[in-house]
């Protein structure tokens, strides 16, 4: 029987000690499975989902809430994982307080330099593992032309990209 | 730091964050690909600066980024309602899709159809995160490259080496980011330039 306080602060704790959208899985993974209040499959499946719905890939957990706890676990994932990004607040009045001072600014150009350096090391991610291949690597190729022409509809570009992975997966 | 443009009302930035969480099918990606494209590039409501600045605050913020992005967005054009419109505008629509994704899954994911749908999807998503990592360089380079060749190499270089340290190392985000701290308080705080200007010449 899950008790649905303890199940949120679990949620909580998780998203509370971890940075961007994955890192809360080796502690829920821990603790719920622990408790039995989940099973292994849940968790790769919520992963899967979260990649391909809409919004940051960490309403992975909102996944996880539906399978181990129906709609009200979805709801409690949802509040856990809103509350704590509210500290960014904390940290832009600080910044505000000493973004005068040249280290600071050059600091700060340090971690702007690691975010580019970051996104460019999730694109490879992406595109470096086993389900893509060089037919892959070509509807990438596409993608980019038709994202970087800004002339195409959005959700036009990601339809194509299904379709060709229909095409040339889907029909072999 | 440019200021933003204009200000949109707090039911436009509803409506703007709503179209996000509906359409930003393929994760973190897509949905920061569509924050860039509807806020700095269609509405100009934000600078590519200010964007970036934001992303730098939400790095050492607990959880999700995106979710720490949004709010840094909604309030500087809304206020508090802002964060409230714009949290709702994106999480309710993809929270339910979400949802109902998770209730339909498990009946759909072993159809050859549906995985290779995906398997276009995902290398799609790839191309946009390229897009976002340029549009996240784009306005440091740029800056760079006015301070001189210099400037622009060795930035390049601080980007090139994280990188690789991340793709190659497999070195943790966290370690990146304070060696990115240390390393720019050490060689990109600016100086105070009539001084150093002095005396190059005097030399």
């Amino acid at each position: 029987m899950i008790n649905p306080l303890l199940y949120f602060l679990l949620f909580l704790k998780a998203s509370l000690f971890s940075t961007g959208g994955l890192s809360n899985l080796p502690s829920l993974h821990q603790d719920l499975t622990g408790a039995g209040w989940a099973g292994e499959s849940d968790f790769g499946q919520s992963v899967a989902i979260g990649q391909i719905s809409p919004g940051p890939n960490g309403l992975w957990v909102i996944s996880l809430g539906y399978l181990t706890y129906g709609y009200l676990g979805a709801l409690l994932a949802l509040i856990s994982v809103v509350l704590p990004p509210f500290l960014v607040l904390v940290f832009a009045a600080i910044y505000e307080q000493i973004e005068h001072r040249p280290r600071v600014q050059g600091a700060m150009h340090g971690v702007s330099l690691a975010v580019v350096a970051l996104t460019l090391a999730a694109c490879w991610t992406i595109l470096y593992q086993p389900s893509v291949d060089w037919k892959g690597l070509l509807i990438a190729v596409g993608a980019f032309g038709l994202a970087l022409s800004r002339r195409v509809n959005f959700l036009l570009i990601l339809a194509l990209a299904g379709l060709m992975g229909y095409l040339l997966y889907g029909l072999g | 730091m440019k200021p933003s443009i204009s200000r949109p009302g707090n039911w436009q930035l509803l409506r703007l964050w709503t179209g996000i969480g509906l359409q930003s099918f393929g994760g973190g990606a897509s949905t920061t690909f569509l924050i860039q494209r509807t806020f700095i590039e269609k509405h100009k409501y934000l600078t590519a600066e200010e964007f970036t600045h934001f992303w730098s605050l939400c790095i050492p913020t607990p959880g999700i980024n995106l979710i720490a992005v949004t709010i840094l967005i909604g309030r500087r054009l809304g206020g508090a309602w802002g964060v409230l419109a714009s949290l709702t505008g994106l999480l309710l629509p993809s929270a339910v899709i979400t949802c109902a994704l998770a209730a339909i899954f498990q009946q759909i994911e072993h159809l050859p159809a549906v995985q290779a749908v995906i398997r276009g999807v995902i290398p799609a998503t790839g191309a946009l995160m390229l897009l976002v990592a340029f549009n996240f360089a784009g306005p440091i380079l740029r800056k760079s490259s006015k301070e001189g060749k210099l400037s622009l190499l060795a930035n390049s270089a601080v980007i090139a080496l994280c990188t690789l340290a991340v793709i190659l190392l497999k070195l943790s985000a966290i370690v990146i980011v304070v060696s990115a701290i240390v390393v720019g308080a050490l060689c990109f705080s600016p100086k105070p330039v009539p001084a150093s200007q002095e005396g190059e010449r005097q030399q």
